[in-house]
């Protein structure tokens, strides 16, 4: 296995990657540790906790965890297992609760900020002359913190910050996130389904499978315009990658968020534009709606123009829950938040007209790798090996071409470097 | 029978807080300050053992510090939470410059 | 508000014919016979699921939030636009579907030419190799007799899951 994984540096520098990383328990068991129990993982958007004991349960890898919003204002995540017998502690998957969360097995009862408060028979363990009540909450997720309303949770306690661990990207994620004075929110709900596929496949998609686009949806593209997908090549475009965090874009202002066939959504955005240049730069402004997709590392992708926002949870080598929500600003008109909401479930959700086509595509790129010597021959990334350039303006490693590869190298040999460490101070810069 | 007893001085109770008085003969008793009025219950959670002035005041509601059992303080009336039996209200006022409640 | 008053039986038949008839254009993936079914003011309407607390007071779904259809007439030809599609490439080889409708039950509504119709939907659909799922949703409809013949002015579904045992929802519910 760690030849597998070593030998993933020097296939993706030379532009291959092997299928076993698809398919692997082992590389998967693996994964669970050094990827997911290590970085910085998507746990929820400040909107979702609006006030005090405002909740929602989510999973970083395989560990379930509460997220939770504390009396104290402060937003919190717990190990979503109770101390005592382990039983899951909050089995609903958003809400409030008005003073804490209690365990359905003992009644042990832990308040917003994770402190036992007691439980059934307290007096049972206030005469026990060794027990501590104070050493008996919640265990808290090692590190916390947010990046402009989105909630980021790492269970690694010697995993840098969220500032180092997102570095340059930042620049990036602030077209998103901070476009606007008045911030982000997610609009209500959340859709999820599961694809029987490995976690990479639909991350590396959006970091950096401009190329699919013209052809998985084709279909969609025609329901929506009544024509196909325009073809990118040769159009000024960028993959740009920061420690495998992957951005591919356009620079055609409104090519993802034309997809709604809405033109009232179209005029917005270019109404905004000037704005935009103004807070961010001409280039930022340009990439607003553009014809683009977006990971962070590991798991985090998001559609600007669709405003589609997920996360890939792994529930196994070959199994995924897509958990999917619409990221707007909070001050758009009501009329453009609409066309937002049932827009992007339109196009990218399980029912929508672009998304129906991924999937299978994706189940069958992974289980094709049950085939012993399917699974020996090495898969090709070898798209725009020459495409690196110096640009003045645009952070980190950039590429020419969105139609490239560049950015899926960058993931993997990411992802091997932290599969490859036993500690983060082993981990390279990317 | 009722009798009126005697618990502390007024104002020793700040606005939003709450303080248990044990009192001979009877179940321990809560007084809260909400905005300046008074309101009296039992201390003692309807649902276990817990004592309702350790709770966060929150609005006219008190919420249990065990198992998060939320009271209507005015009205004793148990809101969200494990059990709907209520609590005990009292009748307090303030009596030359001391707060008393009327116990039956 | 709806009526318990039995309805003639005459007309519950008619009711329970039109949604074996609708299945079954589904299960034939003949969806311009299905879509003339529906009027032209139809809402259609399968939320997301969440699981909250019984308490909670948004409850499982609502409306405003994520769906996995929340679509006008002119929506629902889109999608039915991508389904015929020759570059659909998910629907070929075809899904075999199955909508299979129980549990029906029928009120008077408000209006005088609307009835509501309620009945569960289980949709089995078969790609190829063992690859299937089986959905389940319970189904609030409100008809509306438009010259004469039934057609489906307003659909909720609601499905079983929080989380969609799915890839892709190929189908209408």
């Amino acid at each position: 296995m760690s030849d597998t994984i070593t030998s993933v540096l020097s296939d993706a520098a030379e532009g291959v990657i092997d299928r076993r990383i698809f398919w692997d328990r082992e590389i998967y068991e693996l994964e669970l540790e050094r990827i997911f129990a290590r970085t910085w993982i998507f746990l929820a958007h400040e909107s979702q906790l609006p006030v005090s004991g405002s909740f929602v349960t989510t999973n970083i890898g395989s560990d379930n965890v509460i997220v939770v919003r504390g009396r104290d204002d402060v937003i919190r995540a717990f190990l979503n297992s109770c101390p005592h017998r382990g039983n899951r502690i909050c089995h609903a998957e958003t809400g409030r609760t008005r003073g804490g969360f209690v365990c359905n097995y003992h009644g042990w009862s832990f308040g917003l900020d994770g402190q036992l408060q007691g439980m059934h028979e307290t007096d049972a363990y206030k005469a026990e002359p060794s027990f501590d009540f104070g050493e008996h909450g919640l265990v808290p997720v090692a590190q916390l913190d947010t990046y402009k309303g989105l909630v980021f949770g790492c269970l690694d306690p010697d995993a840098p910050g969220l500032g180092d661990y997102l570095g340059d990207f930042c620049w990036y994620l602030d077209v998103l996130l901070d476009n606007q004075d008045c911030g982000t929110e997610f609009i209500g709900g959340c859709i999820r389904s599961v694809i029987d596929c490995n976690w990479k496949i639909p991350a590396e998609n959006f970091a950096g499978d401009a190329l699919h686009a013209g052809w998985t949806h084709d279909s969609g593209a025609r329901a929506m315009l009544d024509a196909p997908v325009p073809e990118w090549w040769g159009k000024e475009s960028y993959q740009v990658n920061v420690n495998g965090h992957c951005w591919e874009f356009n620079l055609d202002l409104v090519g993802n968020a034309s997809t709604f066939g809405d033109k009232r959504l179209n005029r917005w955005i270019r109404s905004r534009e000037a704005e935009v240049e103004a807070r961010l730069g001409r280039i930022r402004s340009r990439m607003l709606g553009a014809f683009s997709s977006v990971t962070v590392f590991p798991n985090m992708s998001f559609l600007p123009g669709q405003q589609s926002f997920r996360v890939w949870q792994p529930l196994g080598p070959n199994r995924v829950e897509l958990k999917t929500w619409v990221l707007v600003n909070r001050a758009l008109p009501d009329e453009i938040k609409e066309v937002y909401r049932k827009g992007a479930m339109m196009t990218f959700s399980p029912s929508g007209v672009f998304e129906m086509d991924d999937g299978e595509n994706w189940e069958y790129s992974t289980r094709a790798n049950e085939g012993v010597v399917t699974r020996r021959q090495k898969l090709h990334y070898g798209l725009g090996r020459d495409s690196r350039l110096d640009h003045p303006e645009l952070p980190g490693n950039v590429y020419r071409n969105q139609v490239n590869d560049a950015n899926q190298r960058a993931f993997y040999q990411r992802w091997a470097h932290l599969m490859a460490a036993e500690t983060w101070a082993e981990v390279p810069k990317s | 029978m009722s009798r009126a007893v005697s618990l502390c001085a007024a104002g020793e109770i700040p606005v939003g807080g709450a303080r248990r008085f044990v009192v001979e003969g009877h179940e321990p008793v809560a007084i809260f300050n909400l905005g300046g009025t008074l309101y009296a219950t039992a201390d003692k959670c309807s649902h276990q053992r817990a004592s309702l002035s350790e709770g966060e005041v929150d609005g006219d509601e008190v919420i249990c510090p065990l198992h998060f059992q939320v009271f209507h303080i005015p009205t004793g009336e148990a809101r969200e939470g494990i059990t709907r039996a209520p609590i005990a209200t009292y009748a307090v006022c303030v009596d030359h410059g001391q707060i008393v409640v009327e116990l039956p | 508000m709806t009526s318990t008053a039995m309805i003639h039986v005459e007309i519950r038949h008619e009711v329970e014919q039109f949604l074996y008839r609708e299945a079954r254009l589904l299960d034939a993936e003949d969806y311009q016979s299905w879509l003339a079914l529906l009027t032209d003011d139809v809402h259609y309407w399968v939320p997301g699921v969440q699981n909250r607390a019984r308490k909670d007071p948004l409850g499982s779904h609502a409306p405003g939030y994520m769906a996995y259809f929340d679509d006008s007439k002119f929506d629902l030809t889109r999608r039915i636009k991508r389904f015929t599609a020759d570059t659909a490439w998910s629907e070929n080889p075809p899904t075999k579907q199955f909508h299979s409708i129980t549990n029906v039950e029928i009120y008077a509504a408000q209006s005088r030419d609307e009835l509501t119709a309620h009945s569960l939907t289980t949709v089995y659909r078969g790609r190829y190799e063992g690859s299937g799922d089986i959905l389940y949703g319970r189904r609030e409809d409100t008809l509306r007799r438009v010259d004469g013949e039934l057609r489906l002015a307003q659909r909720t579904v609601v499905i079983s899951h929080n989380t969609l045992q799915s890839k892709n929802l190929n189908t209408f519910l």
